[in-house]
C-alpha cells in the first residue's frame, strides 16, 4: 500500500470517528491543535488503523503521533 | 438488592472496566478450614449466603456496544474439586463461583461485580454460614446489603482531565508475556513490623521496599515501578460497597544493586501516605473512572472500546513493573466478623493474575503471617528466592516459600 492510500485510509477514518471533513485535513495537520481531536478520538482513530491495517500499535508510539504525516510515517513503515 | 430497590443496571459501571480489559480478570479466595469441606452443607451456606446478600444474585447481559446487569433467577450450585471455571460460561450465569475440594473452599468472582475488599463480607458470611451448619458455631447472620452506587457524576466533578488534555507524559513499562508461575512466601509479620519501625515508616511502605528489591534485578533497570490500589470506600462514604471502589497509584524507587530497604524506604512511605489523602484519593479515582465513563459512552464497537480503554490505561501510569495488593485481614479488612470464627479457618491463599504488570503480589494478613501470594510471568526462575534473599538481609523472617507452578486456568 502506498502513501497516498494510507493517508486515504486515515482520512476516512478521521471523517468516521470525528466528522472531520476530508477538506479539512492536510498531511501537516496537528491532531489535536489543527483538527481538534481529544486524545480518546485519537486512540479511537489508533484503534480503527490497528483493525484496517490489520496491526497493533505499541502504546510507547503514541505520543510521537503530532500530525498526519506522523501517523502515515509510520503506517508506511509498517505496511507500506 | 438486599433491602432496597436498586437494579443491578445501577452497579454496572462501578465494574464496567473489567469488561473493557481485553483480558478477563477471574479473582481467588481459597479458605482451608480445619476439616474436610461437606459440600452438601456448604451448598446449603452458599444459599443463605446469597439470600442475605442478593447483590450477587445477578448476571451479565451483553449489549452491542457494552453490558449491563440483570437480575438472575437461576439457582446457584457448589461445585467439586479445585478448578477455576469462567464466569459466567462455566457457573450457570453466576458471576461468581464456590467449589470445594478436601479441606478447602475455592471462592472465585469475576472482577467486574466486586473487588476483594468488598467481596470479603460476602465470602466471609458464606464462611459463617457453613461453620453454623458444619460446627453449629451459632454465628448470627443478618441480611447482607451492599450500599448503593456512590455519585458517578459526584465523583466526576473531581476528575481534573479535562478534554483537550494531551498524550499522558509516561511512559509506559513493557510488560513481560512469559507464562504465569505462582508461588508464595510467608513472612513473620513480627518481624517485619521491626523492619518498618527501624525505618519510621509503615509495615506496607516496608513490604513495598522489600518487594522492589526483589524484582528490582529481573527488570533490568535501577528504577523499579509498581502500581497499588487504595480502597476509597470511606472517602465515598459507602464502606459497605460490595462493587469495586479504589484509586490505583504508581510510584517507582531507585533499588538497584546495594539498595537496602532504609534507603529508600521513607520515599515509599510519603508516596504511599499521599495516596491515602482523601482529597488525593478522589481525584484519582475520578480520573480512573473518567476515563472509563469515556470509554462506555464512546460509540463503537465493543472490539474498538476494548481497545482504546488498554491503550488509555497503558498511557496513563499503567502499567508498572509489579502490581502490589494488600488485603490486610482476609476474612475482612476491617475485622467486622467474629473473631471466634478464626478457630475454624487453617489458612488461607489469594489468586488475583497480575492485571497491567509482569508480576503480582497478593498479600494477606492472617495468623501473625503474611501469606505473599506471587504470579509471575518474567519467565525467570529465582523471584520467591530474591524475595527470601532480600528479606534475609532485612531481618525479616522468612516462615515458608512454595512454588506452586503454572497458573490456575483462566489466569494465564
Amino acid at each position: 500500500m502506498d502513501r497516498n492510500e494510507i493517508i486515504a485510509q486515515i482520512v476516512g477514518i478521521l471523517e468516521d470517528v470525528a466528522e472531520i471533513s476530508p477538506d479539512e485535513v492536510r498531511e501537516d495537520s496537528v491532531l489535536m491543535d489543527d483538527l481538534d481531536l481529544s486524545s480518546m478520538e485519537i486512540l479511537t482513530i489508533v484503534a480503527d488503523l490497528e483493525e484496517t491495517f490489520g496491526i497493533r500499535i505499541p502504546e510507547k508510539e503514541l505520543r510521537s503521533f503530532v500530525t498526519i504525516s506522523d501517523l502515515a510515517d509510520y503506517l508506511s513503515s509498517r505496511v507500506g | 438488592m438486599a433491602g432496597s430497590k436498586i437494579s443491578p443496571s445501577a452497579y454496572v459501571r462501578q465494574g464496567v472496566m473489567y469488561y473493557y480489559r481485553e483480558k478477563t480478570i477471574y479473582c481467588r479466595y481459597q479458605y482451608a478450614l480445619r476439616d474436610a469441606v461437606d459440600p452438601g452443607l456448604l451448598q446449603a451456606a452458599a444459599d443463605a449466603a446469597l439470600a442475605a446478600a442478593d447483590y450477587f444474585k445477578v448476571k451479565l447481559v451483553p449489549q452491542k456496544q457494552g453490558v449491563d446487569l440483570a437480575a438472575q433467577e437461576e439457582p446457584f450450585t457448589v461445585c467439586r474439586g479445585s478448578r477455576l471455571r469462567a464466569m459466567p460460561d462455566e457457573t450457570g450465569g453466576y458471576l461468581f463461583n464456590i467449589s470445594c475440594e478436601g479441606d478447602t473452599i475455592y471462592c472465585d468472582w469475576y472482577h467486574l461485580i466486586a473487588d476483594g475488599h468488598g467481596i470479603a463480607r460476602f465470602w466471609t458470611r458464606l464462611l459463617m454460614e457453613y461453620c453454623n451448619r458444619r460446627y453449629g458455631a451459632g454465628f448470627a447472620c443478618p441480611p447482607l446489603p451492599s450500599a448503593p452506587p456512590y455519585d458517578m457524576d459526584a465523583l466526576l466533578a473531581h476528575d481534573p482531565t479535562p478534554r483537550e488534555e494531551g498524550m499522558p507524559a509516561v511512559d509506559p513499562v513493557p510488560l513481560e508475556a512469559g507464562a504465569l508461575c505462582r508461588s508464595i512466601v510467608r513472612l513473620d509479620k513480627d518481624s517485619l513490623v521491626r523492619a518498618a519501625l527501624g525505618c519510621k515508616v509503615k509495615p506496607v511502605s516496608a513490604l513495598l521496599g522489600l518487594l522492589s528489591l526483589a524484582v528490582q534485578p529481573f527488570v533490568g533497570r535501577q528504577r523499579v515501578e509498581y502500581c497499588y490500589s487504595t480502597d476509597t470506600r470511606k472517602v465515598l462514604g459507602v464502606p459497605d460497597a460490595f462493587y469495586n471502589c479504589v484509586a490505583s497509584f504508581r510510584h517507582g524507587v531507585d533499588a538497584g544493586p546495594g539498595a537496602r530497604l532504609a534507603d529508600f524506604a521513607a520515599d515509599i512511605d510519603a508516596g504511599l501516605r499521599g495516596s491515602l489523602d482523601p482529597g488525593t484519593q478522589l481525584t484519582q479515582m475520578a480520573r480512573m473512572m473518567g476515563w472509563v465513563c469515556r470509554v462506555d459512552a464512546l460509540r463503537a464497537p465493543l472490539r474498538i472500546k476494548r481497545r482504546v480503554f488498554g491503550m488509555g490505561e497503558a498511557m496513563g501510569n499503567f502499567p508498572a513493573d509489579f502490581w502490589v495488593s494488600y488485603l490486610g485481614d482476609p476474612l475482612d479488612p476491617d475485622r467486622n466478623y467474629p473473631p471466634a470464627l478464626l478457630d475454624y479457618i487453617r489458612d488461607f491463599e489469594v489468586w488475583v493474575p497480575p492485571d497491567g504488570a509482569s508480576v503480582g503480589f497478593e498479600v494477606a494478613s492472617l495468623r501473625g503471617q503474611l501469606i505473599v501470594c506471587i504470579q509471575d510471568k518474567l519467565g525467570r526462575a529465582g523471584l520467591p528466592d530474591a524475595l527470601c534473599a532480600v528479606c534475609a538481609r532485612e531481618n525479616v523472617g522468612v516462615l515458608e516459600k512454595t512454588v506452586l507452578g503454572p497458573a490456575l486456568p483462566y489466569q494465564e
